[in-house]
Formats: C-alpha cells, structure tokens, sequence
C-alpha cells in the first residue's frame, strides 16, 4: 500500500517547469529515495507536496485522501513532517526548545495553558526530546540558542525536530549533507528500524555512497521530471541516469569556461 | 509629593497593562502591533458606549447618550455611596464587557494578517485603529463624541480625598494579574508556540500548528487585556472621551516601554515601564520649573515628544535588546528532567 502518491504533480514558475507531471509514490514502511542533479526539482517536490507551494496541476494524495494544496499545518496534522534544506532553526530558542514545539497539538491550547495542565505532558516531551538530541549527539549544545550552532550541527537539529513528531510519513530534504559519514550510517540504521515500526520515508539526497544501501525504491528526477524508478541495480545501470548525471557535469564544464 | 508617588503608581498600573499585551503580542509573538490604542479604546467603549446604556436601560432614562450619561451617574453614585457591593459589582462588570469587546475586536483586527506581510500589517494596523479613533470622535452617538460622556464612580463609597489612593490600589491589583496572565501565558508550550512563530513560521505550521489561529488567539487576549486598562482609565476619569485615546499615548509609549525595557522579557517590561513613567510624570508635574531652570526657548510640554522620541531613537540604535535582554525560558519539567539527567 502506498502512503503517499502523486498524479502528475506539476509546479511552474514563470514558464519554467519545475515539476513537470511527477508520479512519485512511497510504499508505507519503506524508505523511498529522490534524487537527481541540483535544479531537478526535489525541494520543489516537497514544498509542493506538504503544502508550502500550490501545484499548478495534478494531485497529492496522502494515504488514498487527497491533500491536493491543503496548507501546510493540516497536512503536517494528518501525519507528514517534513524538513528543510536550508535549515530553519528557531535562531533566539534554545536547541531543547527547537524539538519541543514539535509534538502534534502541543501547546495550542489557552485552557491547558491557564490551568497549567501542560506541566504533565512537558516532562515526557522534554524527555523525549533529550533521547533524540542524544541519539544525534547534540544533547550538550540543549541550552544554546540555536543562532550559535554550526551548519552541521543545523542539520542535525532538522532530523531532530522531524523526529519529535510522531509523524507517519517522514519527509527528508537533504539529512546527511555536511553530516559525518559515521553519524550518517546511525541515523540510517535508526531510520530503517523506525520503517519496521511501519513509518514510512521519502528522502531526498546527493551521497549516494552512503545513502543507497538504505533504501528500498529510487526515483531519479531530471529538470522536473521522473526519468527512472526503481532498485539501487536497476538505477546503476540505467543509460538515462548516467547521462543526466555526467550530461550535468558537462555542463557545469561548460559554465566554467 | 504623595501625590506625585501616587499619580506615578497610578499611571505605572495602566502603563503596565498595556505594555505587558504588547509584549505578549509583539515581544512573544512578533505581531507588530501598531494598533494598540484601538483595544484601549474600546475599554473607553465599554465604560462609556456599553455599560453605561445597559445602565440608562435599566433606568429607564430617556434622551441622547452625553445627557442621559451624566444623569445616570449621579443616579448610580448615591447607591453605591450607599451600598458598595454595587460599586465592586459595577466595577467587575466594566471589567468582563471590556474584556469581552477587547477580545472579539483583537480577534476581528489581527484578520488582515493572512494576506500581509510584517511591515504592511503593521501600518494596515496603525490605520484601522486611527479609523476607528476618528469615528468614536466624530460620531457622537458612540461614546459622546468630543463632548464625551460621564461614568459612574465606581468607587463613589470612598471618601473623596482617598479615592485616588484606592483607584490606583485597584488599579495595581488588576496589573498584578495581568502580570500573572501573561507570565503563565508566556512560560509555557503557548508561549513557546509564539516565540517560534516569531523566529520562524514556515516551522511553526510545518508542525502542524496554524499561524493564523494562534495570531488571533494572541491577538485577542493582547487586546482584551489592552482593553481593560482602557475600561480603568474611563471609570478612574468618570468620564469618556475619544481624545483620551491617542496613538501616541496608548500606541507609541508602550512601544517605547516595552523597547526600553526588554522585547520579550516580561519582567523587563514592567521595569520599563516603571522608568517611562517615573520620568514622564516629573516632566509633567515640574514642566514650568524645567522651563525656567533650563531657559527653553518652548513650552515645556514640547520637551516630552522631544525626549521620548529621541529615547526611542537611542534605543532602538544603541541598546535593540532593552535594559534587560530575553532570556531562554526553563520550564520547571525542563529543569526537572535536566536536573535527572545530571544526577
Ligand atoms: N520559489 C521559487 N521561485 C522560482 N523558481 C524556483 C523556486 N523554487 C525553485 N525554483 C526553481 O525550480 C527548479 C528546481 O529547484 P529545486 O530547488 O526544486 O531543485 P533541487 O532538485 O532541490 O536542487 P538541489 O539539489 O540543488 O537542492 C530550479 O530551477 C529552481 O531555480
Ligand atoms: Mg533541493
């Protein structure tokens, strides 16, 4: 059963297609990789999927209802958390805060507020939270504020909030860039157990040395749209893959002169 | 000099009100609220517009709202002369109908904010609120107009010459609690909401949280606490007028207050608003003596504008964090379960 699919999802910026006709599905308890040269359209694919940018056309649907241009809070509600490439950390709160605005309705309420029954939730969230900034090894920066940490250390702390939610799908933009290749392979492997527990991934990532081993389906996306899907095998030795990624690095050359 | 001290801790109470809402909207929850006097406002409508028909209904008295008003208080203050159960009574009520007005106009007020951006909020708020400052002095069904209108003295039980030592008792009393409110209200997952909505809303609704919700919720607590300091200042007066609602000093003081002492920092407000107001009343009071000590060639009340401003200015240039800087809230599960960890 697929969590989440897209019917020829497409995005336009002025005449420019940034998501030409997408169908990208993630089968639930899977982790499902995007990737594709810079400028293919991955961040866009997210952004349009969780609601941050309207699709122009085609439709998201989230498991089998559709969620075509809802905004972002409802689908984040219904179970979707996404992260960001470019990290958004909350600059003037500490990390600890950062993870704690995440859990699903947490704090909404005025009432709660004023009677102080939040007291009896936070001791488990902040629990919680310290587990998951342990597990990522940034549980001694938990009272900087965030403007002080590195861009690695950013990082981390998008994977961390992702995973304070108890979401069902979890959207990655980009986890492991400018993350260390040993840290990478535990956040994987804490990953791949977190799918057996039945929740589901879709990854968007350019180290493929170490990210492919991990995933069980790849879409590979090419100026907005699919051009192949399949096994880690079936991606390897496909002659379109390997154009568009040298075909990029042509390019590239060319620029350069 | 007892009235000096006790014009100041007056003035400190209704200041404090308004500048502590501020910060709960603007210093938490970055919502730039150039429309404050609006809520004060309407506490003015409240006391004046709302309860004081709800009285002339139950009176029965006939005629326009400035005549009828004046009539009614005589009436009002010989009961609660009388009998001050009425007087706390009627008090209490002023309280919950400005609360109420405060809220649902914060409510309506902060909708603008879906299709805006920050700067263009601010100004469409500043505009509302001069809008509805121009009606409540042109039109003068609402609340008199610029004849105003009379209130009851709620307080008519206490002898004259202390009755403005026991208003600014009330007066502090009810700053205390909304001190307390915001306190609660800013150290908590809410407030912890409204910081992040501040630094980032993008993440905010990425965890499924909805800006605009909170934006109104914000704003209408904001404004009906804003409002009470205006339903204050009316019955403190026993008398309404629109006038008495200006954006410089219910929308730009606090502003400066709230600057002065600390963005986000409750406890920084309060001190803020202390030293605001310590200073202006002595410039109001020794106005002449500072003319004369100083050789103005202005009248001395140009010297407060002056001043203000160029404090204002100076804050925002040498000291953006105020006299005391934000600081990271600790919950206490959070120093619970840290104190757990180190143990
Ligand atoms: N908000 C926007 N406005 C205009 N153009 C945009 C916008 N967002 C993305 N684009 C364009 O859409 C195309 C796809 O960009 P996108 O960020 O989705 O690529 P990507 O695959 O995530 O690349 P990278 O690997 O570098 O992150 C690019 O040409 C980009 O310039
Ligand atoms: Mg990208």
């Amino acid at each position: 059963m697929k969590v989440l699919e897209t019917q020829n999802l497409s995005k336009f910026f002025d005449g420019l297609k940034a998501l030409n006709r997408v169908n990208i599905g993630v089968e639930k308890g899977s982790i499902t990789l995007v990737i594709g040269p810079n400028g293919s359209g991955k961040t866009t694919f997210i952004n349009t999927v969780s609601g941050f940018y309207r699709a122009d056309e085609g439709k998201v649907f989230f498991e089998g209802r559709d969620i075509t241009n809802k905004p972002p809070y409802e689908i984040s509600k219904l179970g979707i958390v996404r992260t960001f490439q470019i990290p958004q950390p909350l600059k003037k709160m500490t990390v600890l805060e950062n993870l704690l605005i995440a859990p699903d309705g947490y704090g909404e309420s005025v009432l709660n507020t004023i009677t102080g029954k939040w007291m009896n939730e936070e001791e488990e969230i902040v629990e919680k939270a310290f587990k998951i900034l342990e597990f990522l090894k940034i549980d001694h920066l938990w009272d900087s504020e965030a403007q002080n940490l590195s861009g690695g250390q950013l990082k981390l702390l998008e994977v961390a909030r992702a995973m304070m939610k108890d979401a069902k799908l979890i959207i990655m933009d980009e986890p492991i860039a400018g993350v260390n290749p040993v840290l990478s392979h535990d956040m994987l492997d804490r990953f791949v157990e977190l799918k057996k527990m039945g929740i589901s991934f879709l990854i968007v990532e350019h180290r493929l040395d170490i990210v492919l081993k991990y995933s069980d389906h790849i879409y590979v996306m090419a100026n907005g749209s699919v051009i192949a899907e399949g096994k880690e095998e079936d991606i390897l030795n496909n002659p379109r893959v390997v154009e568009v990624y040298l075909g990029a690095s042509d390019s590239e050359v060319e620029c350069g002169v | 000099m007892e009235e000096v001290i006790v014009t100041i801790a007056l003035w400190f109470g209704f200041y404090t009100i308004v500048s502590l809402s501020l910060n709960l909207e603007y210093g938490f929850a970055g919502i730039p609220n150039f429309g404050r006097a609006l809520a004060v406002l309407m506490g003015g409508v409240a006391v004046g517009g709302i309860f004081n028909r709800i009285l002339i209904y139950a009176f029965g008295v006939s005629g326009d709202i400035i005549t009828a008003s004046a009539q009614i208080r005589s009436m009002t203050n010989d009961l609660i002369a009388s009998n001050p159960v009425y007087g706390v009574g009627l008090l209490l009520l002023c309280l919950a109908l400005a609360a109420i007005l405060g809220a649902v106009t914060g409510a309506l007020f902060i909708l603008p904010s879906a299709k805006l951006s920050e700067d263009y909020l601010a100004i469409t708020l500043l505009a509302i609120s001069e809008v509805a400052f121009m009606v409540c002095n042109y039109n003068t069904a609402i609340i008199g107009g610029y004849y105003g209108v009379s209130t009851p003295d709620v307080l008519a039980f206490v002898p004259g010459e202390e009755r403005m030592v026991a208003f600014t008792v009330v007066t502090l009393l009810i700053a205390f609690l909304v001190y307390v409110i915001v306190r609660r209200l800013t150290n908590s997952p809410f407030g912890r909401l409204l910081r992040a909505m501040r630094e980032n809303e993008s993440v905010v609704e990425a965890t499924g949280k909805s800006v605009m919700v909170l934006r109104i919720k914000t704003a209408a607590i904001g404004s009906a606490l804003a409002s009470l300091a205006g339903a204050l200042y009316s019955l403190y007066s026993v008398n309404v007028i629109a006038t008495s609602f200006s954006r410089v000093e219910w929308t730009f003081y606090p502003f400066l207050m709230l600057l002065l002492g600390g963005a986000g920092n409750n406890r920084g407000v309060v001190v803020g608003t202390f030293t605001f107001v310590i200073v202006k009343i002595l410039l109001t009071i020794y106005k002449h003596e500072i003319r004369t000590f100083l050789h103005l060639p202005f009248e001395a009340v140009w010297l407060e504008y002056i001043l203000f401003g160029l404090l204002m200015y100076f804050v925002l240039l040498y000291r953006p964090e105020g006299l005391i800087k934000e600081r990271p809230i600790f919950t206490a599960p959070i120093k619970k379960v840290v104190a757990k960890i180190r143990a």
